[in-house]
C-alpha cells in the first residue's frame, strides 16, 4: 500500500486564535511515501501545520490536498480514520487494554472481530511486542517506551495511507528512542507510507527524514534534503539550527 | 391486612389523575388532625361495609387543600365542620344556631361547589370552656352564665389568641358580662389542660372534643347565650361521586347522626393518649352503633 | 421501636414505594442532567451561569417549592416528583461536568485524532473514564432524594414519610420513629451500595 500525497498550498492557520503558534502563507509538495521532518523552535508552528492535515486546526487560509483532493470537501470523521495520528503524550484509553486500543480505528471502519483479532496481534508483531504477553495489559501496566510503541502501532493498524507524528519519542531516553527511530524509519518504508514528523531534535531528523522542513514563526524557512540543509542553508537560522550538532 | 395495612397501602398508591374515583374506587380523604382522619376512617368502613370499594387518602392537610383536592376530584368524600365553612371558606359572619348555619353552608356549597351536604352529626367541636367536677361542683358551675360572675375568684390558663381573638375572652365579656378573672395564664396548646390538672387554674380554655377532656372526667360548660357557632361535622360528597353511587347517601346518614360529642372525645382519647389507630378506633364505634 | 416490630409488613411496603418514586426521579433527573453536562462541557462561560441558577434552585426551601407545585399540579406523587427531579440536577450537572472536564486530555485528542464522531468520542472514551465521578454525584443526589421524598408523605404522595407525618398528626411518636429509622436506613443502604460501586469503578 503507498502512500498518499500531501499539497500544501497557501495555507495560514491560527492555532486558539494564537499567532505565535499559526502558520502563515505555507506551500509544500509531499510526495507519497515521503519522510518529512518539521523542526524547528517551539511556537514555529510545527505542530499546528501538523494538525491541520487531519483539520484538528481550521484552516483560515490556502487549501490541502490529500492525493490531490481538497481536505476541506471531506467529511473530516471519516478522513481522519485514514490518517494514522500519534501524539507525544500518546492518549492510550486508559480503560482499554492494549488490544481495544489498537483495534480502535478497525472497529471503526467495521471491520470483523476475526480481521481486527488478526491485525492486533499482526501490529504488536510489528512493534516488537509479544502479543500473548501484551495483549491485556492496560495502558498504566506499560513503561514509556511500550506505551509509545503502542500508540505507534494503534496509529498503523488500519493501514493509513497517511501517518502524523508529534514528538513520538519526545519522553523517551536516550536508547530507547534511538531503537524506536530505526523501528518506525523500517515499518514506513516497508508500508510506504507518507509519514510527517513533528520534532525538535534535529539529528533525530536528520536519521529519519527523507527531506527537512525547517520552519520559523509560522513559516517555512527551508525545505530540503539532510545533506542539502547542512550543505546548502538558505538562512543562518538554518545553519545554527544545524551547526549546533 | 389489618384496617390499619390497607390505610397505608391505599395511601401508597396516590392516583393523581382526576376522576380516579371511576376506576370503581371512590377516594375518601380527611384533614390533617386526629379527629378528621378517624371520622373519615368512619366514613369509609361505613361504605366499605355496605359494599362500596374506597381508597383513603387521609392527613392531607387544611381546609384549602382538602377543598382543592375536593375540586379536582382527587378525593369525593371528606368530613367537614358547619362552623369552618361557614367562616374559612364562605368567609361569612359566624350563625350560632347550629340549625341554621348548616341549612346555609348546605346551599352555599350547592350552589358554588357543586358539593353536597350530608346529614350533619350531633357531635359539636368548638371553643369552650371546661373544668374539674370538684371545682364545677363547688361553685354551682354547669353554664357560662353561672361562670361569669364568680370568674373574679377563679385562675384561667388558655393559649395567648384567645386573649385578643374576638370570639375569645373579649366576646365571653361581651355577650355574658363579667368574666374578669382573678388571673389568666397563658400556655402552649398541648400544656394548658396540665395547669388545671395540678391545680395551677381552675378554668381551662378547650375545644369541646379534645381526648383530653373524656379521659380526666372534666366538665365543658354549657354555652347558653351561644358565643360560640356550631362546628358539627357531616360528610361533604361530590355531586358527580352521588350520581355515580348513590348507595352513598344512605349510608353515610345512616352513621353521621350517630357521631356524638361525647363519642367524639373518646375516639380522640383512644388514638392520642392510648396510641389506638384510628381504623381500629373507628372500627369499634361502628360496631357499636349500628 | 414497637411499630416497626408490630407492622413490619406496612414499613416495608411503604418503603419500597419511596424508593420507588425515588428510583424513577433520579433516572428521569439523570436523563436531563447528562445531556446538559454534555453540552455544557466545552462551554465555560454558559456552564458558570447554569450552575449558578441550578444553585440557586438547590437553594429554595423545599417546603416553599413544594406548596407552590402543589397548587400547580395538586396532590399526589407529581408536585413532589418534580422538585426531586428539580432538586438533583445541581449535583448531577455538576458532577457530569467534572467528570467530563476530568478526561485526560490527551486521549481526548487521540479520540478526535483517529476518527471517532463526537457520539463515539463521548460513548466510547469519556464517559467510561468519566463514570466514576457521574456515579459519586449520582450518589449524593439518590441519598438527597431519599430524605427529601419523605416531605411527599405531607402532600399525599405515600412512602415513608406518609408513615411519619401520620405519627405527628396522631401524635404516635412509635410511628415517627418508624418512619425515620426506615427512611435512615433506605439512605445508609442506598449510599453503600453506590459507593462500592464506585470503588469497583475506579478499580481501572
Amino acid at each position: 500500500m503507498s502512500g498518499a500525497s500531501i499539497r500544501f498550498a497557501g495555507v495560514s492557520a491560527h492555532y486558539n486564535g494564537a499567532a505565535a503558534s499559526g502558520i502563515d502563507d505555507v506551500d509544500l509538495d509531499v510526495q507519497p511515501g515521503e519522510f518529512i521532518a518539521l523542526v524547528g523552535p517551539s511556537g514555529s508552528g510545527k505542530s499546528t501545520l501538523l494538525r491541520t492535515v487531519n483539520r484538528m486546526v481550521r484552516i483560515d487560509r490556502g487549501r490541502i490536498e490529500l492525493d490531490g483532493v481538497d481536505t476541506a470537501t471531506l467529511d473530516p470523521v471519516i478522513m481522519r480514520r485514514g490518517i494514522g495520528y500519534a501524539i507525544q503524550a500518546v492518549g492510550l484509553f486508559a480503560h482499554m487494554d492494549v488490544a481495544q486500543n489498537i483495534a480502535i480505528v478497525p472497529s471503526l471502519l467495521g471491520w470483523d472481530r476475526a480481521r481486527i483479532n488478526a491485525r492486533v496481534d499482526e501490529m504488536l508483531e510489528l512493534v516488537r511486542l509479544d502479543p500473548d504477553r501484551y495483549r491485556h495489559r492496560h495502558p498504566s501496566e506499560l513503561s514509556g517506551g511500550e506505551a509509545q510503541r503502542i500508540g505507534v502501532a494503534r496509529a498503523l493498524a488500519a493501514q493509513p495511507r497517511t501517518l502524523l507524528m508529534d514528538e513520538p519519542f519526545g519522553a523517551l531516553d536516550a536508547i530507547v528512542r534511538r531503537t524506536l527511530q530505526r523501528e518506525l524509519h523500517e515499518i514506513v518504508q516497508r508500508l510506504g507510507t507518507t509519514t510527517l514528523f513533528v520534532t525538535h531534535d534535529v539529528k533525530e531528523a536528520q536519521r529519519l527524514a527523507d527531506r527537512i522542513v525547517v520552519l520559523r514563526a509560522g513559516r517555512i524557512e527551508q525545505a530540503a534534503t539532510p545533506a542539502d540543509v547542512l550543505a546548502r542553508p538558505q538562512s543562518d537560522f538554518v545553519r545554527e539550527l544545524f551547526s549546533d550538532e | 391486612m389489618t384496617t390499619r395495612a390497607r390505610a397505608i397501602a391505599g395511601m401508597t398508591s396516590f392516583c393523581v389523575l382526576p376522576a380516579c374515583g371511576a376506576r370503581g374506587t371512590i377516594p375518601v380523604g380527611s384533614k390533617n388532625f386526629t379527629e378528621s382522619i378517624v371520622i373519615a376512617e368512619i366514613y369509609a368502613q361505613a361504605l366499605e361495609r355496605a359494599g362500596l370499594r374506597v381508597e383513603r387518602r387521609l392527613n392531607l392537610g387544611s381546609t384549602q387543600i382538602t377543598m382543592a383536592a375536593m375540586a379536582r376530584e382527587q378525593i369525593e368524600i371528606y368530613p367537614e365542620y358547619t362552623g369552618t365553612a361557614l367562616i374559612s371558606v364562605l368567609h361569612h359572619a359566624p350563625i350560632t344556631d347550629p340549625q341554621a348555619c348548616y341549612t346555609f353552608v348546605r346551599d352555599a356549597f350547592a350552589r358554588e361547589y357543586g358539593i353536597v351536604w350530608l346529614d350533619r352529626s350531633p357531635m359539636n367541636n368548638s371553643q369552650g370552656l371546661a373544668t374539674t367536677r370538684a371545682i364545677a361542683a363547688r361553685y354551682h358551675l354547669r353554664t357560662l352564665s353561672d361562670l361569669a360572675p364568680v370568674a373574679s375568684r377563679l385562675r384561667l390558663a388558655t393559649i395567648p389568641e384567645f386573649i385578643t381573638r374576638p370570639d375569645g375572652l373579649p366576646g365571653l365579656q361581651r355577650v355574658y358580662g363579667g368574666f374578669h378573672f382573678e388571673s389568666v395564664r397563658t400556655y402552649d396548646i398541648s400544656l394548658k389542660y396540665e395547669a388545671l390538672l395540678q391545680g395551677g387554674a381552675d378554668i381551662a380554655t378547650a375545644f369541646t372534643t379534645d381526648g383530653a377532656i373524656a379521659s380526666n372526667h372534666l366538665v365543658v360548660l354549657d354555652d347558653d347565650k351561644h358565643l360560640w357557632p356550631a362546628y358539627n361535622v357531616a360528610p361533604l360528597v361530590t355531586k358527580a361521586a352521588l350520581a355515580r353511587e348513590p348507595r352513598i347517601a344512605g349510608t353515610l346518614n345512616a352513621v353521621s347522626p350517630l357521631i356524638t360529642t361525647s363519642a367524639a372525645r373518646t375516639m380522640n382519647d383512644q388514638v392520642e393518649a392510648h396510641d389506638r389507630d384510628p381504623a381500629d378506633v373507628a372500627a369499634v364505634f361502628l360496631k357499636s352503633v349500628v | 421501636m414497637s411499630y416497626l416490630l408490630a407492622h413490619p409488613a406496612h414499613v416495608i411496603v411503604l418503603a419500597a414505594a419511596h424508593l420507588a418514586l425515588v428510583a424513577v426521579a433520579l433516572a428521569c433527573a439523570f436523563a436531563i442532567a447528562l445531556p446538559t453536562g454534555l453540552a455544557l462541557a466545552r462551554r465555560e462561560g454558559l456552564s458558570r451561569v447554569v450552575l449558578a441558577l441550578l444553585g440557586a434552585l438547590y437553594t429554595i426551601p423545599s417546603l416553599a417549592l413544594l406548596a407552590l407545585l402543589v397548587e400547580a399540579l395538586g396532590l399526589g406523587p407529581v408536585p413532589i416528583f418534580v422538585a426531586l427531579v428539580a432538586y438533583a440536577q445541581f449535583v448531577l450537572v455538576r458532577n457530569v461536568l467534572a467528570g467530563v472536564r476530568g478526561v485526560d486530555p490527551a486521549q481526548r485528542d487521540a479520540a478526535i485524532g483517529m476518527g471517532m464522531s463526537a457520539a463515539q468520542r463521548i460513548v466510547r472514551v469519556e464517559l467510561p473514564q468519566a463514570f466514576p465521578v457521574i456515579l459519586g454525584g449520582v450518589r449524593v443526589a439518590a441519598v438527597t432524594m431519599i430524605a427529601l421524598a419523605t416531605l411527599g408523605g405531607y402532600v399525599g404522595a405515600g412512602g415513608l414519610g406518609s408513615l411519619i407525618f401520620m405519627g405527628f398528626t396522631l401524635h404516635h411518636n412509635d410511628e415517627i420513629l418508624a418512619g425515620s429509622i426506615a427512611v435512615c436506613t433506605l439512605a445508609i443502604a442506598v449510599d453503600a451500595s453506590l459507593r462500592l460501586l464506585e470503588r469497583l469503578s475506579r478499580a481501572h
